[in-house]
């Protein structure tokens, strides 16, 4: 059974509504649909905008959604009690977008680090100094950290803070947002392989969102593909990535840079304006910037279409073949 | 290191300190650069080696009560900025001549204010636009020109309501308002999907193109910074270890920092199921060891290593570098 499933999944916000501009509503997420096995590790990506962050809020419980459902340990979030609700917040953990944001600045990294933990217990303080000094540890930080305010540190110094505070825990499932866009690749590789490490020995399920493929197609088992709102291609990694299906996908993988000064990515794998989220495109959201758009794209949306046992894309040109 | 003599930007020995209750940290400990008219030069290295120290040091943005150059010149279009009083800097440089994208866009940019009063901010500040609709289309414009759709619906939204990379782009929009002459971008595509690098990056040379632009880039990205710098500098504990032009330091690094770096990254195409990590940690930048201060965790460490700071050497013109034994690494 899957650990973590999604269902359908929407969130609308209102926005808008300024001296000179109309309200309007952003479809941030528009029907989204996966499931994360445990111990699995699922990647989201896409376009900035997509609905990446907002999809992991919602897992969070950090907004709550239009419509659809989470389901957790075969369990609907919505129908928990207070003490399930408790209990599924202390198993699901975060390190966020956000070295500088996720940080309390006014807090010393010991209470930071405390917080989820005496969020959920009353440990005695040597029990719990002990436990501070060795997640820190785990992330590669000297114990002398613990005494420090987050603006001591570098941005990348900052985000192990934020992974040894999702640590503290022990949790079972941990929502990774970006979460090592701000580190040099030596600390990256680090963290990637450390993140790698705890997983095998807890059996931790992550969802992660992240921009860097290379790393996602290191990194992650499954991923999906988003386009404003919603998901156009998923599957194993490493089968997407060597067979994309929706042409998206492809132009995504395409425009990679690579650490080869002689490789210029093309800069026109994507043609067009990005969409906006207020106002998106009839029919595929994708087909004003597809090059292979059909008639039929501009009014119909496409449905999904498997093509193997787990992998499936939600193109119109899937139904040609 | 190397300068030109019509460099847009010339920093010299600049020593950037930070006065804390536990010690002066030494966070920009002896860095030479030069960046000319329309090339990017790329800053790459160690979480914690001075890069955004380097930045806010030539913006003169250090943290007001702890920050403090100590020593050095920052030369940009012949005027040390190191001495300009704060009032001209404001009024004549920063924001308008030289500008930056920080590597926070949410310390940049306030979460009480819309989106278009804060990019609308630099056009009112210096002048550039007159009267709140020639302010309100200035900003859309600029907004278009970053790729953040539909604009004018957006301009009212608050900084929350825009996800991470939108915000990101944003403050892009904020620092290219103004046409300045030097621009430093500290990771200003990190929270972007590729496609969007790709446009930024296309936008920044667009930018140089037309105006010879100079930019800084500081990535972690080597992807990005292999395909939009040109030359690229390596710093490591406060100082730049190794600089060349791009080709060179991907293809010839002779640091063993640089090539450790460059054994780190995951390629698209190849899963491994480790990736190489440097073992160890950067030194203290309190208390800096006197020799090479990548030498505790170096392959190549000897004695001299420890006694003392390897002089910078030029293997090829241009390629620099600060090491007792450079030269070609083996592959991890
Ligand atoms: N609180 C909010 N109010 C209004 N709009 C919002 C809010 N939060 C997010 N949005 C909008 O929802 C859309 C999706 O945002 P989200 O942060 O989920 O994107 P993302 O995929 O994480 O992007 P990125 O890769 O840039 O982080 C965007 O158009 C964003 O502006
Ligand atoms: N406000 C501050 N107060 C005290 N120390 C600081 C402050 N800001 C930075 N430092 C320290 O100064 C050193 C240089 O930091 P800097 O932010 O320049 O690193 P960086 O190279 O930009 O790193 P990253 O890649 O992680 O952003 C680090 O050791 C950091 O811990
Ligand atoms: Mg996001
Ligand atoms: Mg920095």
């Amino acid at each position: 059974m899957s650990l973590l499933e999604i269902r359908d999944l929407k969130k609308h916000f209102r926005v808008g509504g300024g001296l000179l501009s109309t309200a309007g509503t952003v479809k941030a997420v528009n029907g989204v649909s996966f499931a994360v096995g445990e111990g699995e590790t699922f990647a989201l990506v896409g376009e900035s905008g997509c609905g990446k962050t907002t999809i992991a809020k919602m897992v969070l419980m950090l907004e709550r959604p239009t419509s659809g459902a989470i389901l957790f340990d075969g369990e609907d979030l919505a129908s928990m009690g207070s003490a399930g609700v408790k209990a599924y917040r202390r198993q699901v953990q975060t390190v966020f977008q956000d070295p500088y944001a996720s940080l309390n600045p006014r807090l010393r990294v010991r209470t930071i680090i405390a917080e989820p933990i005496l969020a959920h217990g009353r440990p005695e303080r040597a029990t719990l100094r002990k436990r501070v000094e060795e997640v820190l540890d785990v992330v590669g930080l000297p114990k002398t950290a613990a005494d420090l305010f987050p603006h001591e540190f570098s941005g990348g110094q900052r985000q192990r803070v934020a992974i040894a505070r999702a640590l503290a825990l022990n949790p079972r499932c941990i929502v990774l947002d970006e979460p090592i866009s701000a580190l040099d690749v030596s600390i990256r590789a680090q963290i990637l392989n450390l993140l790698a490490d705890i997983q095998e020995r807890f059996r931790l399920t992550y969802l992660i969102i992240a921009h860097d493929l290379a790393l996602v197609e290191h990194f992650s088992t499954r991923v999906g593909v988003m386009y404003l709102g919603n998901m156009v291609e998923a599957g194993p990694t490493s089968e997407v990535f060597a067979h994309p299906r929706h042409p998206y996908t492809q132009a995504l993988l395409a425009s990679v840079p690579r650490p080869d000064p002689d490789h210029r990515p093309p800069a026109d794998a994507i043609r067009g304006e990005i969409a906006s989220a207020m106002a998106p495109p009839s029919g595929c959201k994708f087909h004003p910037r597809c090059p292979h758009a059909m008639p039929v794209c501009n009014t119909e949306f496409p449905g999904w279409r498997n093509l193997g046992a787990t992998h499936a894309a939600a193109c119109h040109l899937l139904e040609l073949t | 290191m190397a300068s030109n003599g019509q460099a847009l930007l010339r920093v010299e020995n600049l020593r950037t300190h930070l006065f804390l209750k536990r010690g002066v940290l030494k966070a920009v400990d002896g860095v030479s650069l030069h960046v000319d008219e329309g090339e990017t030069l790329g800053l790459v290295g160690e979480s914690g080696s001075g890069k955004s120290m380097t930045s806010l040091s030539i913006m003169r943005l250090l943290p007001k009560h702890s920050g403090r150059i100590v020593d050095g010149h920052v030369w940009l279009d012949g005027t040390d900025l190191t001495t300009l009083p704060e009032d001209e800097m404001a009024r004549d440089w920063r924001g308008s001549r030289v500008s930056m994208v920080s590597q926070d866009p949410m310390t940049s940019l306030n979460p009480v204010f819309t989106v278009g009063d804060q990019v609308g901010a630099p056009f009112r500040y210096h002048k550039l636009a007159q009267g709140a609709q020639a302010v309100r289309d200035a900003v859309v414009k600029v907004l278009g020109r970053v790729r953040i759709p539909s604009p004018e619906r957006r301009l009212d939204n608050y900084p929350h309501q825009f996800s991470g990379g939108m915000r990101q782009r944003v403050v892009a929009a904020m620092a290219i308002a103004c046409a300045p002459r030097l621009l430093i971008a500290d990771e200003p595509t990190s929270n972007l999907d590729v496609t969007i690098q790709v446009q930024m990056i296309e936008l920044f040379r667009e930018l140089q193109r037309d105006s010879g632009l100079g930019i800084i880039l500081i990535t972690h990205d080597l992807g990005v910074a292999a395909s939009i710098c040109d030359r690229v500098a390596v710093m490591y504990a406060g100082r730049i270890v190794e600089v060349g032009d791009v080709r060179t330091m991907y293809r010839a690094a002779a640091h063993p920092y640089t090539q450790a770096l460059l054994n780190s990254i995951p390629h698209l195409g190849q899963r491994r199921r480790r990736l190489y990590a440097i073992g160890g940690q950067p030194p203290s930048l309190i208390d800096p060891p006197v020799g090479c201060r990548f030498a505790p965790r170096c392959p190549r460490r000897t004695a001299k290593c420890d006694a003392e700071y390897p002089p910078e050497v030029e293997l090829a013109p241009g390629h620099v570098t600060a090491c007792w034994h450079p030269g070609p690494g083996g592959s991890a």
